[in-house]
């Protein structure tokens, strides 16, 4: 399959294409589950395909297939080109791809232990371990998992680019859910554990003290009273804050959203390129960048699915916003140079469109200590449960799973039923410190597209400190 | 059905015959394969040029193996039967190197299985020009008012199958034909969409016509001060509040594990006796296939019968584990929570005329979609989400006026407790299932609520 992509963007410019890429993928994913000490689930998956865009008449065509046989391979040249002659016939735009030099070369991840090689009994035992230290009086449901994923692909555009990657990525999970008669259920979980790494970051996350932070999260929450409505200093761990960004700067900073590609599913934005330097999105403590670059990243690549190099570029600096995650479309249409790429499909059945690379909130100065002697009263969020957005990235609403008392600096006992909503800028411009602590997170699973893609994206933060945050506590 | 059709389905035969053959000689206890194949032809457009054009054809086909009681899975996107051979050896030696899974209920016996009816050849052969005519009138009619559109045209062909090494063996074709519009202004916008299992459901025209309606009515928006509204609640944004109470609170598991608003209290007055739900997969309105992932015929599930708590949907692992059968709910473990998803849903609804439910209205709310729900208290259904795309203030039973998107948060329960007034049904997806995230169909009635809890409002 992967030898007939030439001939594929050959056969597309002796047609009259103006653009052709085409990309083979192939993922293989490994996973097991346990739940309450039992094996729940162990699964291998793998698939295979070829995508094929071409820019005909200044318009998109695109169609994949998984099957390799020569009249495939035929059918999907000729959907294609069918398809970019129906764009054509309604298009007030034509496509303009901003210039990109042929690149060449390969890229791997860096991996000590190979996941895909690690014993299944080793990794059942592994989770075993984790499922018992996760058992407490109250814990109704201990699920843990680990997960390893390969990616390789090969991409080959009529502007003389031909790029392969192999990405290895290496994740867990973890949930506890506990229940109490008389209490409302608590449960305490993260599925966003995962990195550009083999099985030495599954080692390095230590998931048995985590399985015994989560059921002790969990079991204390059971108990505890009400948290008190008012507002409040909020101090969000990296973990909390990493999803924060991803939807309220990661988002909206998506070009694609200015064409309004996305406008009738995902949304607009609130920050429009006249905004570029002018828009105060948060306090001078707040900076944000984009960086496929950052090591174990799950936004990390050599190159994006254009075919451009791995790069990074600020979005916010010092609070003002400066910058997009761009496309070779969106750069174009918008008439800037490439700042970054961060054009990527799901899958070899998937159209490129813009997605988050790592974007990630820049650290600070300050100790984590520090940063908490500064509360005389206060929470500490340690995790988000429920998150609800509108379409311009701007009203959002987020709960969470554990809640604690900040007193004096120290940290207390835990309270629960705490949410809070906010408008982005108003939230941003609350913060008043950033620590030192920086770590980065990957999530698997960010939608978007139509048909929906889910993306893989890294986001890194330090814990940080936000002044009078209006909070809502329900029971 | 035993050919194919036509070339857009590969057909009962070709899809049956390699699963029985790679079953014949498996080296487990026992086995099953699912196959989903899939052709999606999405075009989509904005500022009323088509933009995005794909066309994917994509085959899933995931192989359980089973030795004594432990399970393994494996995926290909291959149907030669040297592929699945390969699949259901991994999948074989997964299962000998994992534990026994003590539930285990084994791979499903053959049943009767009612005939699909959700396939239409007219709508399998729809082609990417006849798609771009259908874009091109709605940015025609959109033009002329003086604004510009954005939306979707997609069809998809699905052929689903199992077969188990107990002699199951069920094959079902069926299409989906969608088509959205957003009508943008500088001062708000509008929306509508058709949704149906045949192309013949689409009505540019109409399509146009509503979100361009809508979409007039949206200028001088006013902020809405956080309270207790009386409400109007349009389908689209029904069937965002039944995908929470589906995906939080309908699965046997859910109520096993203490997660659901129904654990505990099946038998129970959970909500107002105005709110009948059942999971109906053998209506061919709500795009359904009449067997579940593990080859189990679907039952129609009363859910909720005039407020009163029902009972779950199982697949058969949770089945098992509660001590009944299953109801034919298994899905795909890799987007939906195991223990049965209830994914077509039937609310009953009455005779209201869409005046008639603004009408009944002093003062209130005109909810017509929402956007990016979520629930931060699933035991109670609790939703919360911010309005998109058409939201209006109601005083004395009449449009007074376009409102900036509210933010919702209420539980389910006590929504449905309020209703007041239902129109007729129509098919409709909420926002998150229009894209196939955690897909849930439904056949689902506007309605007139006596309360709605405003708990926010975007800027105007």
């Amino acid at each position: 399959m992967e030898a007939r992509l030439a001939d594929l963007v050959a056969l597309a410019a002796s047609r009259g294409a103006t653009y052709a890429d085409a990309r083979s993928v192939e993922r293989e994913h490994e996973a097991v589950n346990v739940k309450d000490g039992a094996v729940e689930s162990v699964m291998r998956t793998s698939d295979r395909g070829v995508g094929f865009r071409v820019v005909h008449r200044g318009a998109w065509g695109f169609a994949a297939t998984d099957r390799a046989d020569d009249a495939a391979l035929r059918g999907i040249i000729d959907d294609a080109f069918r398809r970019a002659e129906a764009s054509a016939s309604v298009q007030r735009r034509t496509v303009k791809l901003a210039p990109l030099a042929p690149q060449r070369g390969e890229y791997r991840s860096e991996v000590a232990r190979d996941p895909f090689a690690v014993p299944l009994a080793e990794r059942i035992d592994h989770l075993r371990a984790v499922d018992e230290a996760a058992a407490g009086p109250n814990v109704r449901t201990r699920r843990s998992s680990v997960a390893a994923y390969r990616t390789r692909k090969r991409l080959i555009t009529s502007d003389g680019t031909d790029v392969s990657q192999e990405i290895v990525e290496s994740g867990a999970g973890l949930s506890v859910l506990a229940v109490k008669a008389g209490a409302k259920p608590a449960q305490r979980y993260d599925s966003r554990l995962t990195r550009q790494a083999g099985w030495e970051w599954i080692e390095e996350l230590d998931l048995p003290s985590r399985a015994r932070r989560y059921r002790d999260d969990a079991e204390a929450t059971l108990d505890a009273p009400l948290a008190e409505e008012r507002p409040t200093t909020l101090v969000f761990a990296p973990e909390f804050l990493a999803l924060l960004v991803h939807e309220s700067c990661g988002h909206p900073t998506e070009a694609d959203r200015l064409l309004e590609h996305e406008v009738a599913f995902a949304g607009t934005t609130f920050m429009w390129p006249q905004d570029r330097g002018r828009l105060r999105y948060g306090s001078p403590h707040v900076s944000m960048t984009a960086d496929a670059t950052v090591p174990h990243g799950m936004g990390t690549f050599g190159w994006d699915d254009d075919g451009v190099p791995a790069m990074r570029t600020k979005l916010v600096d010092k609070g003002i916003f400066v910058g997009y995650l761009t496309s070779r479309e969106t750069a174009g249409a918008l008439g800037v140079p490439i700042a970054i790429g961060s054009a990527r499909a799901e899958g070899w059945q998937h159209f490129p469109i813009v997605r988050m690379v790592n974007v990630s909130l820049d650290p600070g100065s300050f100790t984590y200590r520090e940063l908490l002697r500064g509360v005389d009263r206060g929470l500490l969020l340690d995790a988000p449960a429920s998150y609800s957005l509108d379409d311009k990235r701007q009203n959002f609403h987020f709960s969470t799973q554990s809640a604690r008392v900040i007193r004096g600096g120290e940290i207390e006992g835990y309270v629960r039923g705490v949410s809070f909503q906010s408008l982005t800028p108003d939230f941003w411009g609350r913060c008043d410190a950033v620590a030192d602590d920086w770590e980065l997170h990957g999530f698997l699973s960010c939608a978007k597209g139509e048909p929906l893609q889910l993306m893989r994206v890294g986001h890194g933060a330090a814990h940080a400190r936000f002044r009078d945050v209006p909070i809502e506590v329900r029971e | 059905m035993k050919t194919a059709e036509a070339t857009i389905l590969r057909g009962e035969d070709a899809i049956l015959t390699p699963l029985r053959e790679a079953l014949q000689d498996v080296a487990a206890d026992e086995a099953d394969i699912h196959v989903r194949r899939r052709r999606a032809a999405v075009t989509r457009y904005s500022h009323s040029s088509i933009h995005q054009n794909a066309l994917s054809d994509e085959t899933h086909v995931r192989v359980r193996a089973i030795v004594g009681k432990a399970v393994g899975v494996a995926t290909t996107n291959s149907l030669e039967v040297a592929d699945l051979r390969r699949a259901l050896g991994d999948a074989a030696s997964l299962a000998r190197a994992s534990r026994p899974d003590d539930e285990w209920p084994g791979v499903a016996e053959p049943a009767p299985i009612a005939t699909p009816q959700a396939y239409d050849e007219a709508t399998a052969r729809v082609d990417a020009a006849e798609q771009a005519r259908g874009i091109g009138a709605i940015c025609e009619a959109v033009a002329k008012a003086g604004y510009r559109a954005a939306g979707t045209h997609a069809i998809e062909v699905t052929e689903d199958a199992v077969a188990n090494t107990r002699g199951v063996a069920a094959y079902a074709p069926a299409t989906v034909a969608y088509l959205r519009a957003l009508v943008l202004s500088d001062a708000g916008s509008g929306y509508a969409e058709d949704l149906g299992w045949r192309v013949a459901a689409l009505d540019p025209a109409g399509v146009a016509d509503r979100a361009i309606a809508k979409c007039g009515l949206d200028r001088d928006r006013r902020q809405l001060p956080p309270g207790d509204y009386e409400a109007v609640f349009e389908e689209l944004a029904v069937a965002e509040i039944l995908r929470i109470v589906s995906l939080t609170g309908l699965g046997g598991q859910s109520v096993r594990e203490g997660r659901s608003f129904m654990s505990g209290r099946i038998g129970e007055q959970v909500t107002g006796d105005r709110l009948t739900l059942s999971d109906d997969a053998l209506d061919p309105r709500t795009l359904a296939i009449p067997f579940d992932d593990e080859g189990e015929p679907k039952q129609r599930v009363v859910l909720i019968e005039r407020g009163v708590a029902k009972g779950p949907v199982h697949d058969r692992h949770s089945a098992k584990a509660m001590g009944t059968r299953s109801t034919g709910h298994a899905a795909d473990e890799s987007r939906y929570q195991p223990g049965g998803h209830a994914g077509n849903l039937t609310m009953a609804g009455g005779r209201a005329t869409r005046d008639e439910l603004i009408g009944a209205v002093g003062r209130g709310v005109l909810i017509t979609r929402f956007h990016y729900t979520n629930t931060p208290d699933p035991r109670a259904a609790t939703l919360t989400g911010t309005t998109r795309d058409g939201t209006f203030l109601i005083e004395d039973g009449r449009i007074a006026g376009a409102l900036a998107n509210v933010r919702y948060t209420m539980s389910a329960l006590d929504l449905f407790a309020g209703i007041e007034l239902l129109g007729a049904q129509r098919l409709a997806r909420d926002w998150w299932s229009s894209n196939g995230m955690g897909s849930v169909v439904c056949l689902v009635p506007p309605m007139k609520v006596r309360r709605a809890t405003i708990t926010g409002s975007s800027p105007a």
